[in-house]
């Protein structure tokens, strides 16, 4: 039996189902956030039902801000995002990718914190129905992961923001770190490197040394 | 009455501020105290740093008070992540409230000045007649504001970009026009003896950016003028329609604790906090809006960045980070063009950057791309709004583009792409939340067809926005405008904004210029009025 035909996705596309029925005027009543919550439970639910084997491996220390279903989406995004091995770019392992996720979730108000955990739910268990994948986006092979994000950047809102997030934070994680930048030949500071002069503050206006 | 100049006191580097840790570690100041002064400014970035340095050159006391923590420039490290981190309002993710579009603003002494490109645009006069005309603002004619701008101009060591402050990624730009016969220029900019760092977005670390932070602060400073950092000012308070002062919260900036309450006594109430801030201030302080627009008529100047691919090394993120600009359709079309690209990480903001080996490919090819970020005048039909008590609200800024904004952002894109592909690009990449990328000028209107307006235009266009405008719109009609030709609220006393927020209608035009002339009309209109506003 496929994993389009089991029991479980049948059961995860009836929990679905909210989302389908919304209307456009109910979408823009609730909001892009309030839909995504809503898709989130249904997803939730579901998650149950589709337990992974990565829900089985403890967090790394030092984590503090990701919970333990957005570190292992992360850690698998990153995988999915930055395969670095054999090209020319820092190994993603030698960079503190997942560290710096952690940082960055940290300074999110809480609010946009929150939502952000509702949609990073989402994103996992959605695969399930989403694309026919009957498992959650952790459990994807490496070009199954690279479709669904393909599929995602073209998809509805809620999809786009998604991909985009996600992203954005593996991407700004990785390149904000100084030693991925010699393979792509971007400088780095300079001023110190090439001696500047510091001028310090600017001369009073002419008019308030007459 | 007649006041004499203080002494100049003027520091060589670097600002007098008190922070959050000094308020901790002063005892005698306690968790609340009490400062009395003749006038506060709300902020000290581009307007908040120029009414400080007008009203203390003036004889007045000056206290300036700044959310953002004091963050030096010998302490800049010339690393984007780093200054996001410490200076960017909400470490840059501060979003509309459908979280697709991103206002990028300053959070620290000289706010937004610190972090900018320094960009300064005259405007057109047409730009400038039209708010005159059609607002009753008889001192915001060219030909008034002539004298301002002028002075601003030289303040800030305004000058025409030179052939060395030309990078590749402008030459691409160039090359282009040259092609297609548009109009281009070199940009004007605040910089003195630029040492092509190419790290303006970080802050300037040899101190050549003409920020707040190493002109109109320490100048103001050398008048007396006292700056607090790391203090939020909740609410203006007014009594009997008119300001008396504010209070604040001081803040570790770190952990977000509240260190102190402050309460300040003073005669004017200066709102400086730019486009987003001031309507919220003036919302939590119950402002009597009598019509209706404070918060309302938001404008973005919404801006993308359309990356290009050329088949020779460019290493167009070396030198000036902004080169030329292309203002051939500015008066026409509301559109306008700046060369500029900078860090690897800020690629991350302007697209979808590709998945896997996709993405490596793309980013080893980062030493070939040109950018061009593509301004678009929208239609001020934005708002802000604070929602919830003073001390646990928050707020609300709501704008998604019209039929009419998506399609001029979609043909200011498309334009970029047709300059990059005249000046012999051979991939362009485009600003949207959609992985696209066009190989040939000739599938570019097909590949831009793709994009569709969908749902109120969300998630379309990856737009942010370095330049909100027009939340307190001045005029000279109480029932349409928030403040009156002074700067001043119609309804209370003493109470004035000095910001961006004054604009009466949107401006295609990179607003800082025209926000530090606006910041010195109001300073010396309060100047001109004292014998009534100060006792």
């Amino acid at each position: 039996m496929s994993s389009s035909e089991s029991p479980a996705r049948t059961e995860a596309v009836r929990q679905a189902a909210p989302l389908s029925r919304l209307t456009r005027r109910r979408f823009l009543r609730y909001g892009l956030i309030g839909s995504a919550a809503l898709a989130a439970a249904a997803a939730g639910s579901f998650a149950i039902l589709r337990r992974s084997p990565v829900d089985a491996i403890p967090v790394a220390e030092g984590i503090r801000n990701l919970g333990a279903g957005e570190y292992h989406l992360f850690r698998r995004a990153i995988e999915v995002l930055l395969p670095t091995a054999g090209t020319a770019l820092t190994p993603v392992e030698e960079v503190p990718v997942l560290a710096n996720i952690d940082h960055m979730m940290g300074l999110l108000p809480a609010h946009v914190r929150q939502e952000l955990g509702t949609g990073l739910a989402l994103f996992d268990n959605a695969a399930v129905v989403s694309g026919f994948h009957g498992r959650r986006f952790v459990d994807l092979d490496d070009q199954a992961a690279v479709d669904y994000f393909d599929a995602w950047s073209r998809g509805h809102s809620i999809q786009r923001a998604l991909n985009t997030v996600i992203k954005q934070f593996v991407y700004t994680a990785y390149w904000r770190e100084p030693e991925t930048w010699p393979p792509v030949e971007f400088d780095g500071p300079v001023s110190d490197d090439w001696g500047l002069d510091y001028l310090g503050n600017a001369p009073l206006p002419r008019e308030d040394q007459a | 009455m007649s006041r004499r100049r203080r002494r100049i006191n003027m520091p060589r580097q670097g600002v007098p501020v008190t922070t959050a840790r000094d308020v901790a570690q002063d005892p005698s100041r306690g968790r609340r105290f009490n400062i009395k002064t003749e006038v506060v400014v709300v902020g000290s970035g581009a307007a908040g740093s120029v009414v400080a340095h007008e009203l203390a050159r003036a004889g007045h006391e000056v206290l300036v008070l700044e959310a953002g923590r004091y963050y030096p420039s010998s302490q800049f490290t010339e690393h984007l992540g780093d200054t996001i981190n410490e200076v960017y309002k909400d470490q840059a993710s501060q979003l509309n409230s459908t979280a697709d579009v991103l206002f990028v603003e300053g959070a620290c002494i000289g706010g937004s000045t610190v972090i900018g490109a320094c960009v300064m645009h005259r405007p057109p006069n047409s730009l400038l007649e039209g708010w005159s005309e059609r607002h009753g603002l008889d001192q915001m004619t060219p030909e008034k504001l002539a004298p301002l701008y002028d002075e601003i101009g030289e303040e800030q060591f305004v000058h025409l970009n030179e052939a060395h402050e030309i990078n590749a990624t402008a030459h691409k730009v160039i090359q282009g026009c040259e092609h297609m016969g548009f109009r281009w220029r070199p940009v004007t900019r605040n910089v003195r003896r630029c040492a092509l760092t190419g790290h303006c977005l970080a802050g300037c670390k040899p101190d050549r950016k003409m920020s707040a932070l190493v002109t109109h602060l320490p100048w103001a400073v050398g008048y007396g003028a006292e700056l607090y950092a790391d203090t939020h000012v909740t609410r203006v308070r007014i009594e009997n329609n008119r300001a008396t002062g504010v209070d604040a919260v001081v803040r570790d900036p770190d952990t977000g604790d509240t260190v102190a309450e402050m309460r300040v006594d003073a005669q004017v109430v200066v709102s400086a906090g730019g486009a987003i801030q001031t309507p919220l201030l003036l919302q939590r302080s119950q402002a009597p809006d009598f019509s209706g627009e404070l918060g309302r008529n938001l404008a973005l100047q919404p801006f993308t960045q359309v990356l290009a691919e050329f088949p020779e090394e460019l290493y167009g993120f070396r030198g000036a980070l902004v080169g030329v600009q292309v203002d051939e359709f500015l008066e026409s079309d509301g559109f306008l063009f700046y060369s500029a690209l900078a860090e690897p990480e800020q690629l991350m903001a302007q697209g979808d950057q590709g998945v896997g080996a996709d993405h490596i490919n793309f980013m080893l090819r980062y030493k070939h791309l040109a950018g061009l970020n593509a301004f678009s005048i929208d239609d001020g039909r934005g708002s802000v709004s604070w929602d919830g008590g003073v001390n646990d609200g928050r707020q609300i800024i709501r704008w998604n583009p019209s039929r009419k904004e998506f399609n001029r952002i979609k043909q200011s894109a498309s334009l970029a792409a047709r300059i990059f592909f005249s000046a012999g690009a051979k991939r362009v990449y485009m600003p949207t939340y959609q992985r696209l990328e066009v190989d040939s000028v000739f599938d570019l209107d097909k590949t831009m067809d793709e994009v569709d307006y969908g749902l109120r235009g969300m998630y379309t266009f990856r737009s942010n926005s370095f330049s909100p405008q027009g939340t307190c719109r001045m005029g000279s009609e109480r029932s349409r405008a928030v403040v009156n030709p002074n700067g001043e609220l119609f309804d209370v006393a003493g109470l004035f904004v000095a910001d961006a927020s004054l604009f009466p209608e949107p401006m295609a035009a990179a607003p800082h210029w025209t926000v530090q002339v606006l910041a010195k009309h109001v300073a010396r209109r309060i100047e001109a009025r004292r014998s009534s506003l100060f006792i």
